[in-house]
């Protein structure tokens, strides 16, 4: 990895206040993010991936929740702490964040160009005229077709790839040093699913970005990432590049997704194979390794000791497991 | 059945784990019991007996005998205005008892029916109703049924039926293209047993909130038609004590105007703040 | 091109409504409605006498011909003759709604601004303490009664035990200031009452809002909170504020200012059909459900143009 992380996230810890208690839905999260470099942020739903992206710009909804401690730092500046009129000169300029749901993350009484331009002109002081010219090359950027007619129609004329297309233009628009995607290809079709998560990994290396992607599917993580943080209850379980990871996972949890997905060749041949058990409850969290209840390598110590992760920040693989594979 | 019925069964209980922790909403039951109490006593006869005698002169001012003082023939304020609370609740209950039953059915069957002729009909009554001003409408009932007591109550239930058929035909509409909805139509349920019985009492949590809602309505509505000849014919209420006190208060006696008014505003507002934590305990959706 | 095809259509659409708004108050104010026979006559008078009147009323007629010609009557807009005033139906509508709306429109106006204005500011501090201070306020506004609001605020500012600074009742307008003078405290008393439920209402759309994914779009790319709310959030809330605004409007122009007529002695539409219905004078009463029939159906219409013109999702067809 070459000289200063982008992005540089260390013990970062996310509460929720709730009904029955405060809930820690990121617990000591650790990572840095290189220049052009995609970092995965893995896990099932509501392991703390999404609420690590978020809290990174810094949207984390407040009541109910709040960045406890830690510190966000993007390209060496200290985010935590940091009022929100001046986080929000960052967001959308320095960093930008795509969203999951491209049918409901436009507003649907602006048109595309409209919503696009507003950004434009804001951060990079352009004329209208030159925010609209620098939106329409956005577009043919991302790949909608007919960009110059497209510009002027509204959300609900376009289809779910293109809106997600439009979003990920807006999120390129002021060259932001980072772009936190959020499971930017899970409410696809297969075949659109496809295309666009082509188009960002060609956008990311043209701009050169660092990119922290945030899914639940190894297989996007495969062909998008370099590295990625696999996450279980709030905690990472285990970092690696994606070689070693996907080739020798070293925390049994890594290793039951891994078995669980679906290879080309072998699928006709042996039954997927499933994770035993349920995720817990954060607000009813055992007392040691979170994932000690549908581990096959538990022992009691798992049951007593929370493992963190071995090795420093800046180890190339790491694994919060007493018994790694 | 039973899956529907535990679903019922585990909003109940959250409900009312969330209500009793609301300490705003808990203080308006409180205020809103300590009116019923009154009422009830009114009822039994205990208290509040001589509300229509005269026991005074004109416009005595507060003492240990009359603590409100008395109104120009010299009735007893107090009296009155308490009396007036368990018409308050006799007005309330009837009325939003009666047009919550009325919206439930009428809002249920054409929600069931949505598209075909009953639903339409239902659409386009609430459509007409809503269209003639309230007033109107309780003036021509209470002329058209020539002066019955009970004008005023059919008035208010014929118009506020119609936002309850409304919020209870939208639930319907949802539920019914529920599992459960489905399965017992594939084991052949007559259709209003379906309605009646399996339906409807999944939207109870919309009755209840919407007949708490209907109570304060009917209370404040009895204020405004009482005043204006259209209200309450035989006894005492609030609306009657404003109305008498119209002109006093330009002569400066105040009495019977003020212990109306607080008592009424208490009761309201205690009862649309125990509403507002119904709400907000029975529907976890709602934003607020 | 278009709108009016669209328009037509929707007025034919609005066919069914009118019918029952005409039907439902013909059959209680009309039909069920006092009898003015023995008001019309002198003292003893003869059956042949009797007979005639009935006739001249139409009360001889059978229900569908005497519905039937209010139709008509409502088609042409000739309504006849007020019994009791003698005065030309429509002339009496022509003299007092435009007092009703003269007196109802400003706090009608200042109610719904106002509200709106404190909906952003509860919205935008939202959980926080001016939010609760605002909805608090919203509550007690929401449990006084319109008639105590009334009656107070015409002891504090117009009764000599009060301030004494405006008439106490009538409406002797022929000029601006005597207009500002009858016609503050029946609006103030108006925004006071309106205030609340129409905060309360703004403030649950515009909350709504919010809570919409394109609002986080908007976070994530650093538009301000105050641009948010007024740029992004408020057109998105634009549809239930019309429907809410649009459809009291005949309302208002119809009924809403009876309280305050009849509180303050004031000659508008209110009153005059209030004391049509209290006495039977058909003529008037036909005139005034008809013309509230007609304007919830162009209300109706005025509504979907609307529509179309702020959410382009909506489409006249």
């Amino acid at each position: 990895m070459s000289a200063e992380p982008i992005l540089s996230v260390r013990d970062l810890v996310v509460e929720f206040r709730t009904e029955h208690g405060v809930v820690r839905a990121v617990d000591r999260v650790s990572f840095d993010v290189f220049p052009n470099e995609t970092v995965g942020l893995v896990g099932e739903s509501g392991c703390g991936k999404t609420v690590t992206g978020l809290a990174i710009l810094g949207l984390i909804p407040s009541p109910p929740g709040r960045i406890a401690s830690g510190s966000i730092r993007l390209a060496g500046r200290e985010l935590v702490g940091l009022p929100e009129s001046e986080l929000r000169q960052l967001r959308g300029r320095d960093m930008a964040m795509v969203f999951q749901e491209p049918m409901t993350a436009l507003n649907p009484v602006f048109t595309v160009g409209n919503q696009m331009m507003d950004i434009l002109r804001r951060y990079k002081g352009l004329s209208r005229s030159q925010a609209r010219a620098a939106a329409i090359e956005l577009l043919a950027k991302v790949g909608i077709p007919a960009p110059a007619q497209r510009i002027d129609e509204y959300p609900h004329q376009l289809s779910g790839g293109m809106r997600q297309r439009v979003v990920i233009a807006m999120a390129l628009s002021c060259d932001p040093k980072l772009i936190v995607a959020d499971e930017p290809t899970t409410a696809l079709d297969v075949t659109t699913q496809a295309q666009v998560l082509e188009q960002i990994v060609r956008l990311q290396q043209e701009f050169r970005m660092a990119m922290v992607l945030v899914t639940h599917d190894l297989g996007v993580v495969a062909e998008t990432c370099q590295r990625a943080l696999v996450m279980y209850c709030g905690r990472v379980a285990e970092q690696a590049d994606i070689g070693p990871l996907f080739a020798h996972p070293r925390h049994p949890y890594t290793a039951g997704l891994l078995r669980s997905l679906p290879r080309v060749g072998e699928a006709e041949k042996q039954d997927l194979a499933v994770i035993p058990g349920m995720v817990p409850d954060l607000l009813d969290l055992p007392a040691g390794c979170r994932f000690a209840e549908r581990c096959p390598r538990r022992d009691a110590r798992c049951d007593g000791e929370l493992p963190d992760l071995d090795g420093d920040a800046a180890s190339p693989a790491r694994v919060a497991c007493f018994h790694p594979l | 059945m039973s899956v529907a019925a535990t679903r019922r069964q585990s909003l109940w209980s959250k409900a009312a784990w969330k209500l009793r922790r609301d300490r705003f909403g808990m203080l308006g039951l409180a205020v809103v019991l300590a009116h019923f109490v009154a009422a009830v006593g009114v009822w039994l006869g205990l208290w509040a007996t001589g509300w229509g005698d005269v026991a005074g002169g004109k416009w005595d001012s507060v003492s240990s005998e009359h603590w409100f003082g008395t109104n120009l023939i010299g009735q007893d304020i107090f009296q009155r205005s308490i009396y007036s609370i368990s018409t308050a609740f006799e007005i309330g209950l009837i009325v939003a008892v009666l047009s919550t039953l009325l919206g439930a059915v009428l809002g249920a069957m054409a929600g069931f029916f949505s598209g075909r002729a009953t639903d339409e009909f239902v659409v386009w009554l609430m459509g007409v109703l809503d269209s003639i001003p309230f007033y109107l409408l309780v003036a021509a009932i209470a002329f058209a049924l020539e002066g019955n007591p009970w004008s005023m109550h059919v008035a208010m239930i014929s118009t506020f039926w119609i936002t309850t058929a409304r919020l209870v035909r939208g639930e319907v509409i949802k539920l019914k293209g529920l599992e459960f909805v489905e399965a017992a139509h594939a084991i052949g349920v007559p259709e209003y047993t379906i309605i009646f019985r399996h339906i409807l009492p999944n939207t109870f949590h919309i009755l209840l909130v919407q007949s708490t809602i209907t109570f304060v309505a009917a209370i404040k509505s009895e204020v405004i038609l009482s005043f204006l000849g259209l209200g309450v014919k035989d006894g005492m209420s609030w609306g009657l004590m404003i109305s008498e006190s119209t002109f006093e208060v330009l002569a400066g006696f105040f009495n019977n105007f003020l212990a109306a008014s607080v008592l009424m505003f208490g009761l309201v507002m205690a009862f649309s703040i125990f509403s507002d934590a119904l709400q907000d305990a029975l529907d976890p959706r709602q934003v607020s | 091109m278009e709108v009016l095809q669209y328009s037509l259509r929707r007025l034919v659409a609005g066919i069914p409504l009118l019918l029952g708004v005409t039907f439902i108050s013909f059959l209680l104010m009309v039909y069920f409605g006092p009898d003015q026979t023995y008001q019309l006559l002198g003292k003893n008078p003869t059956a042949e006498q009797i007979a005639e009147i009935r006739a001249e009323l139409g009360y001889d007629q059978p229900f569908l011909v005497r519905y039937a010609d209010y139709l008509r009557e409502v088609a042409t807009l000739d309504f006849g003759n007020s019994n009791s005033t003698g005065e030309l139906v429509t002339d009496l509508l022509a003299r007092t709604i435009p007092v009703s709306l003269m007196l109802i429109l400003p706090g009608f106006l200042l109610g719904n601004l106002l509200a709106l204005l404190l909906a952003l500011l509860a919205a935008h501090y939202r959980s926080r303490w001016p939010d609760k201070g605002i909805m608090a306020f919203s509550v007690v506004g929401m449990s006084i009664s319109y008639l105590i609001v009334i009656i107070a605020f015409q002891v504090i500012f117009s009764s000599s035990s009060g301030l004494g600074w405006f008439p106490v009742r009538g409406w002797n307008v022929h000029s601006l200031a005597e207009y500002l003078e009858y016609v503050t405290v029946p609006t103030l008393a108006t925004v006071f009452v309106a205030l609340g439920y129409n905060t309360r209402f703004y403030r649950s759309v515009i909350v709504e809002e919010l809570n919409r994914d394109h609002v986080r779009t908007a976070r994530a790319f650093g538009v301000p909170p105050a641009k948010l709310l007024y740029r992004n959030v408020l057109k998105n809330c634009l549809i239930p504020i019309i429907t809410r605004v649009v459809f009291t409007i005949p309302l208002i122009v119809i009924s809403g200012a009876l309280l305050v007529e009849t509180y303050f002695g004031i000659p508008g539409v209110g009153k005059v059909t209030f004391d049509a219905i209290t006495t039977g004078d058909q003529p008037v009463l036909k005139a005034v459900v008809g013309l509230t029939a007609v304007l919830f159906v162009l209300a109706q219409l005025v509504v979907d143009v609307l529509y179309r013109a702020v959410d382009p999702r909506v489409s006249l067809s």
